[in-house]
């Protein structure tokens, strides 16, 4: 438009900017899947017969928390010097690291924590009820006595340990030789339970019409008198002398003396004690073989003492059951009937029935027998099905018409006879007798029940003192739910030990310590089944910024506001600690 | 993790970025690692959408919405007045997609790297143009569905090696990241910050929605893209010195690929082809650092 006049406008330049945030979007309205915080059991504990949660302890290893890592054990079981060393472990068989490459040394960092705990004199803070009333008398200072003083002391009851002998143990003490479990560390376990507040009465053998007369004295009676005696060959010649009682000779080294073992000892039986009186005799200067009626695969003991003790020169001739005894002037010949597999049991062990054929002999200087053991009085033996007595997992609950209640406990109840069962047994004495006292007979199952570890046999004190851990999930996590991604192939830590040559004229302990530095690396592989150990992969990988760390950083919880279920937490999550489940609006 | 130094977020919640949205967590991890004295240049993509409508703004941090094929020339000019102002402090990043990169924004971009524009340009790849529905770029790999791949008309031609191309241009930083490794990403961001000239980060953002993978994968996938050698993790400094950051075992990409659904159609014999390619690239990959196979 030539020649027009151009009017000038000053249009203000205008960028619009933004003034608030998205907040304001509700972006959790779009869920349809929820993720929640949802700790779950790990295998190992649910198997450990002690329930200790172990996946905690190893998370608190790894922080360098021994302390609390060796509280966490106790709450579960008093003796972790003594399972750290001579338990069988059943944890790291089912153990999940084991499906991606090795199980992790659960009992080597029990060990570690316990004999950290030592050292240091570490005093633990364990959660402790108001006093009760009622008292209790406990019958023998096996492991399973002392585990019941312990657990019902922690409940509030006053106890007295009756204990024959004259030191508290029972085949911890007076058994198990000092190569696997040294005195020390024996000791201070007890001690722990004593200062604790229990009473430990020794040399006190009590007689059998004890819990009729504790009436008045005491509201509940438990028996753990253990299985103290061998049992009978039933061969002729048994009572050649020269034929000898294991268990009374591994009792008496431990008290101090040195049987002559002089030239070849023969030792019947395939359980701990066979292989351990072979292992003694070797110490003591003396030569054994061990003859088992089974295969060494069926043999109770377990596998890696087997093992040690073949390496250290005992042999072990398999499918032999003795015939019988013959003393001579040159010593004793003892007749050995071949036997062969004929199936398998519900175990898996070989079942064996006599082959036939040519007997072989064996001229030896001694005859150890180690095949088995029962209870040393009848009256030790807990009564049968009735209506008055509950059966229970590791003990029995009498409930009698007149006088204290009694419970049966350890070996003398117990299937599987070890250590861990006999702390099992304790415990699951001390919540029934709580239960009984506070809620009746009638309530005793259910609520024993109510604090298995993942719907399993073992029982947790934590749990029932109302502890964190009754909040898991009983869920019991498999491999398939760890997200191995965040994990490496590591090796399995390797016990240090005494070499063969250092082992076998001394009865010094064999395992050796291990560092911090180890531990906590061997720690570091447990996979923490189910248990946050705040890795904060959830926090991170949240696209919508709605995992949220409360101030301590020890709590995390989602903010459903924002949430949009889209799942990434639960997936990222290495342990399975979280949950996705449908949103029910 | 280490990163639990790096407390502070940069982003509020309530953006509109699907569920599981990988683009979304690598945005997060970059700003926690650049911190807020930073400026953000972002050509159209699903980023300008998820950070939020107008007046919303889903960034604690200044940013400007621009025009698709713009992300190098604006992020010049954003510099340029920065400097005017006597500003050195702050880092000016443009944050666009792959195909705001690949594609469309190339030109802008090889113009200001080869000017050796002092900034960062960060490209988080979802393989396609996911905010207009899917539709492929010269990003997408060979083998996928996408709306315009569709049926048997599936992606037949080799994804573009963008950082190749970037390392070509000389600059002084590029770098591979990748949202499953948040510690070799912020690690990566903060050494591309303390870094003067241009610097391309090539970020792999799954995409749960474009994909057809379930919204709790996106990480794994994301991890596996790193483990098959699909998406190698290396970084080249001064377009000459090559690291490799990421060794992996012997993982196929057969495993990758079954389990998303753009990828569903594909053969044994397609994914053995797949996989001689993946190998033939990382062999190459290891030549030019020096690495042989
Ligand atoms: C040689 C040997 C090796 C073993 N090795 C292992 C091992 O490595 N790991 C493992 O887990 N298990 C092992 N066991 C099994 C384990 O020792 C037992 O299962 C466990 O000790 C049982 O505990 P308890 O409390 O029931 O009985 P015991 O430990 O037998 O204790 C019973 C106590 O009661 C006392 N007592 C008995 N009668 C009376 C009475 N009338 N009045 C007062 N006190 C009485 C006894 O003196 C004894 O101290 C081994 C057993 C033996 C014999
Ligand atoms: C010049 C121009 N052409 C087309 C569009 C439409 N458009 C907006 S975003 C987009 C796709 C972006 O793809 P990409 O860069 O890969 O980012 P993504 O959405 O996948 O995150 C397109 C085609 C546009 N904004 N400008
Ligand atoms: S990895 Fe750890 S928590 Fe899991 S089963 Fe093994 S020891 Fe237990
Ligand atoms: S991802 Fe880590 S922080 Fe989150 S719940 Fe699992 S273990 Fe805990
Ligand atoms: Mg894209």
């Amino acid at each position: 438009m030539a020649g027009s006049k151009v009017q000038k406008i000053d249009i203000p330049l205008f960028m619009p900017r933004s003034y608030m945030s998205t907040e304001v979007n509700k972006t959790g309205s779009w869920r349809f899947l929820r993720p929640r915080y949802d700790e779950k059991t790990a295998p190992c504990s649910a198997a450990c017969p002690a329930g200790e949660d172990i996946a905690r302890i190893e998370m608190l290893t790894t922080q360098g928390l021994f302390k609390e890592a060796w509280e966490t054990i106790l709450k579960e079981n008093p003796f972790p010097a003594v399972c750290g060393r001579v338990c069988f472990h059943p944890c790291e068989g089912v153990c999940n690291r084991g499906e991606f490459d090795t199980a992790v040394a659960i009992h080597v960092m029990e060990r570690f924590l316990a004999e950290t705990a030592l050292r240091y004199d570490l005093k633990p803070l364990l959660e402790q009820s108001p006093g009760k009333k009622e008292k209790v008398a406990i019958v023998g200072a096996g492991p399973s006595g002392l585990s019941a003083a312990c657990f019902l002391n922690r409940l509030g009851y006053a106890c007295d340990v009756f204990e024959a002998a004259s030191e508290p143990g029972g085949i911890l003490r007076w058994g198990i030789p000092e190569y696997r479990l040294p005195l020390p560390a024996l000791r201070s376990e007890i001690a722990r339970i004593e200062s604790a507040g229990v009473r430990i009465i020794t040399n006190k053998r009590l007689p059998a019409d004890f819990a009729v007369g504790a009436k008045g004295n005491y509201d509940a009676v438990f028996i753990g008198c253990g299985h103290g005696r061998t049992t009978m060959l039933r061969i002729p010649g048994e009572d050649s002398s020269g034929v000898e009682d294991g268990l009374e000779f591994l009792n008496r080294i431990r008290r101090g003396a040195k049987p002559p073992v002089d030239g070849l000892s023969a030792v019947i039986g395939g359980g701990n004690t066979a292989v351990d009186v072979a292992r003694s005799i070797l110490r003591l200067g003396g030569k054994a073989v061990i003859l088992y009626r089974r295969r060494r695969q069926d043999m109770p003991a377990f596998q890696e003492e087997v093992e040690m003790a073949l390496e250290e020169g005992v042999e072990l001739k398999e499918l032999l059951a003795p015939a019988r005894i013959v003393k001579d002037r040159k010593g004793l010949l003892i007749t050995m009937r071949p036997m062969k597999v004929a199936g398998e049991d519900e175990s898996g062990r070989g079942r064996v029935e006599p082959a036939g054929g040519k007997t072989q002999e064996f001229r030896v200087r001694r005859v150890f027998k180690a095949t088995g053991a029962e209870a040393v009085e009848e009256w030790l033996n807990p009564p049968g099905r009735q209506r008055n007595v509950l059966l229970l997992e590791n003990c029995v609950l009498v409930n009698r018409a007149k006088g204290p209640a009694v419970v049966f406990g350890g070996d003398l109840t117990n299937e599987t006879k070890s250590v861990a069962h006999a702390v099992a047994s304790g415990k699951a004495a001390a919540i029934a007798l709580d239960t009984f006292f506070r809620e009746g007979f009638k309530a005793v199952r259910s609520r024993l029940k109510s604090c298995a570890v993942g719907n399993g046999k073992a029982l947790s004190m934590e749990i029932y003192m109302g502890g964190e851990r009754r909040l898991r999930n009983p869920h019991v996590v498999r491999f398939g739910e760890i997200n191995t991604d965040y994990f490496h192939f590591a090796p399995r830590i390797t016990q240090p030990r005494l070499m063969k040559e250092e082992r076998l004229n001394t009865f010094k302990e064999i395992d050796l310590k291990i560092s911090a530095n180890l531990a906590i690396r061997e720690a570091e592989r447990c996979f923490n089944c189910g248990v946050c150990n705040r890795c904060d992969n959830c926090y991170l990988f949240c696209p919508d910024l709605s995992v949220i760390r409360e101030q301590d950083l020890v709590g995390r919880h989602v903010n459903y506001d924002y949430c949009k279920g889209c799942g990434l937490c639960v997936v990222e999550c290495p342990r399975n600690a979280m949950t996705l489940e449908e949103e029910k609006r | 993790m280490e990163l639990n130094a790096l407390d502070q977020e940069f982003m509020h919640s309530g953006h509109v970025g699907c569920p599981g949205c990988g683009a979304a967590i690598a945005m997060r991890f970059f700003l926690k690692a650049l911190g807020d004295k930073t400026i953000m240049v972002l050509p159209a993509c699903c980023w300008s959408v998820i950070a939020g409508p107008y007046p919303q703004s889903t960034l604690k941090i200044p940013l400007i919405h621009s025009a698709f094929e713009t992300g190098g020339a604006v992020a010049s000019g954003v510099r340029a007045a920065l400097d005017m102002k006597g500003d050195r402090e702050t880092t000016v990043v443009t944050w666009a997609g792959d195909g705001g990169t690949f594609d469309i924004g190339f030109q802008a971009l090889s113009g200001a790297v080869e000017r050796n524009e002092d900034f960062i340009y960060v490209c988080y790849d979802n393989e396609a143009y996911m905010n207009t529905g899917i539709q492929r770029s010269s990003s997408t790999p060979y083998g996928a569905w996408t709306t315009t791949t569709p049926g048997t008309d599936w992606k037949k031609l080799r994804k573009k090696n963008i950082v190749e191309a970037l390392v070509a241009h000389r600059i002084p930083y590029a770098a591979t990241a990748n949202i499953a490794f948040p510690e070799d990403l912020v690690r990566k961001a903060q050494k591309a910050k303390s870094i003067k000239g241009s610097r391309f980060i090539h970020v792999y953002a799954s995409c749960p929605t474009g994909w057809r993978i379930p919204s709790e994968m996106s990480i794994k996938i994301a991890r596996m893209a790193v483990q098959t050698n699909i998406f190698p993790l290396y970084e080249v400094e001064d377009g000459l010195r090559y690291t490799i950051n990421y060794k992996p075992k012997e993982y196929l990409v057969r495993e990758y690929f079954r389990l998303q659904g753009r990828f569903r159609h594909l053969t044994d014999k397609d994914l053995d082809q797949i996989q001689e390619m993946v190998n033939e690239d990382w062999e190459l990959l290891l030549r030019k650092a020096g690495e042989h196979a």
